[in-house]
């Protein structure tokens, strides 16, 4: 099972992802939301980045869905959809997910699988072995690259990040 | 809006479209479109009524949907070529889906119809922005990848928006709708010479945006939005009702004046490229155009409204609204057709 892991992962990373489109009310979404972050990590983990990977669960969950918990609690509705409440939701949920198992189930058992563009079945999730990065981890090198080369790259995203924060303020002022 | 915040969030829209114009990554132009699409939503809902915020929000979801297309373009060009220069040939697939977002985000027909809604929507110095400017940073990308842009699709899009720009303009009286269909026409045209001469579409986009500048200008300094109220300009300031009348005819691509220049390159580029149909079918619906301007002139120019008394009292008053660069704009808007022997310096 371990050889298939990551080809485990992101199905449920679709299911979960699903579990929001299917537009329950946003309290649940956002449990849909905790659960995609933590198998997202998964996969991370699996492809040796165990920084970023944990970083998602402090960033990511333990900080922006948090906020979000919160504003999404202070916004709430008296009767909140739940995926079982309503035949609407219901039924999105289950076409997304029978879309997924049709689609995982072709990818394991055809050799060559052409959607948009051709993957050779599951090969692309295997992992067989851990690869021959050096003596340095390919993640740990390109976080570090990111505050040496990638200066310009750091200044426009956090730029971005102040100016995010200034438009949500003018957006919502209100007078 | 405050001053400060004003400043900030405009530098942030220059700055979002000029990273788009000048990276070498892809994934630096999509950070770029993003920044642009997130400073402009404040501009965009400078009046806090729900037309204005309805307005920003369907920019905001067609650009959005339109950046996440442009994303799967560039991971799939990733995917096949193993780079992220911008400056090296896309995969066909690649191209195609990085044709349609970018065509989204200038609302080419099929995509036209958050146009005239976001326009009609917002205050005419936002829209000004929304239709000058924020057609430049699609229009730098359409030019790094015009190699290999798939020809049928491009032309496909062009023809349609010039179409759609030409008839569904006919029917509205709002100013700012009918620059939205004017705008989509002039995509048409600018889409249309990509493939062969993209130097001529840059052409197009100056002297469109230096046409749409003078006239978003003018409206603003009458402070009209509707053609009844446009109809009242010869009270209020009667020079004004000439430069309209110049104007209008300029965009609607009439020679001697400079809107003409334009077109008549697209149209011997596309004729030096054995297309007869298309540029004949281009200058029959760019005639659609001309009628609705035409229109524009006969209310604003060429007839004298009925008004009461007190309104033929308002040339008496001075307008305190400052335009800067107005009378330099009108006068490159309308009389640049003797420059076009310099194009020759292109060869």
């Amino acid at each position: 099972m371990m050889t298939y892991i990551v080809f485990i992962l992101s199905t449920i990373f679709v299911v979960s992802f699903v579990s929001f489109s299917s537009k329950p009310s946003p309290i649940y979404g956002g449990f849909g939301l905790i659960v995609a972050g933590g198998i997202g990590c998964g996969i991370v983990l699996n492809f040796g980045g165990s920084f970023l990977g944990l970083m998602v669960f402090l960033i990511y969950l333990g900080g922006m869905l948090v906020v979000f918990g919160y504003t999404t609690a202070m916004a709430t509705e008296p009767y909140p959809e739940a995926w079982t409440s309503n035949k609407a939701v219901l039924g999105m949920f289950i076409t997304g997910v029978l879309a997924e198992l049709l689609t995982a189930c072709y990818i394991l058992k055809e050799e060559e699988v052409e959607v948009v563009f051709k993957f050779n079945g599951a090969g692309d999730w295997v992992i067989y072995d851990t690869g021959d990065s050096g003596f340095f981890s390919e993640e740990a090198m390109g976080i570090a690259a990111l505050y040496s080369y990638g200066t310009w790259l750091v200044v426009v995203t956090g730029w971005s990040l102040l100016i995010g924060v200034l438009v949500i303020m003018e957006v919502t002022r209100g007078n | 809006m405050k001053p400060f915040i004003f400043i900030i969030i405009m530098t942030t829209v220059i700055s979002g479209t000029i990273i788009v114009m000048t990276t070498s990554h892809w994934l630096m132009v999509w950070v770029g479109f993003e920044m642009n699409l997130l400073a402009i939503i404040p501009i965009l809902m400078k009046k806090y009524n729900p037309r204005a915020m309805e307005a920003a929000t369907k920019y905001f979801l067609t650009q959005a949907t339109a950046s996440m297309i442009l994303m799967m373009g560039i991971i799939i060009n990733l995917l096949h070529s193993g780079q992220w220069t911008v400056s090296k040939d896309l995969n066909p697939m690649a191209s195609i889906m990085m044709t349609t977002a970018l065509a989204m985000k200038l609302g080419l027909a099929p995509f036209h119809f958050w146009v005239p809604e976001v326009t009609q929507g917002i205050s005419m110095s936002s829209g000004l922005i929304l239709l000058t400017w924020q057609k430049i940073a699609p229009l730098s990308i359409l030019y790094q990848i015009s190699s290999t842009i798939n020809p049928s699709l491009l032309l496909t899009m062009s023809i349609m928006s010039v179409m759609i720009g030409g008839w569904g303009g006919l029917n509205q009286t709002q100013l700012r709708k009918i620059m939205a269909y004017s705008s989509i026409a002039h995509m048409g045209w600018m889409t249309a010479i990509m493939m062969y001469n993209p130097t001529m579409m840059i052409l197009n986009l100056t002297i469109y945006i230096i046409m749409t500048l003078t006239t978003f200008m003018l409206f603003m300094y009458n402070s009209t939005t509707t053609t009844l109220s446009l109809s009242q300009t010869w009270n209020k300031t009667p020079l004004i009702t000439s430069l309209i009348l110049v104007l209008m005819m300029s965009l609607g691509g009439l020679p001697p004046l400079s809107g003409f220049t334009p077109k008549w390159m697209i149209i011997q580029e596309l004729t030096k490229n054995e297309m007869i149909m298309m540029p004949t079918l281009l200058a029959m619906t760019a005639l659609l155009n001309l009628y609705f301007y035409m229109r524009l002139t006969y209310s604003t120019a060429l007839t004298m409204f009925p008004s009461n008394n007190s309104m033929k009292m308002k040339w008496r008053f001075e307008c305190t609204k400052k335009m800067t660069f107005l009378p330099p704009l009108i006068v490159m808007s309308t009389m640049m057709l003797p420059l076009t022997p310099m194009l020759s310096i292109l060869d």
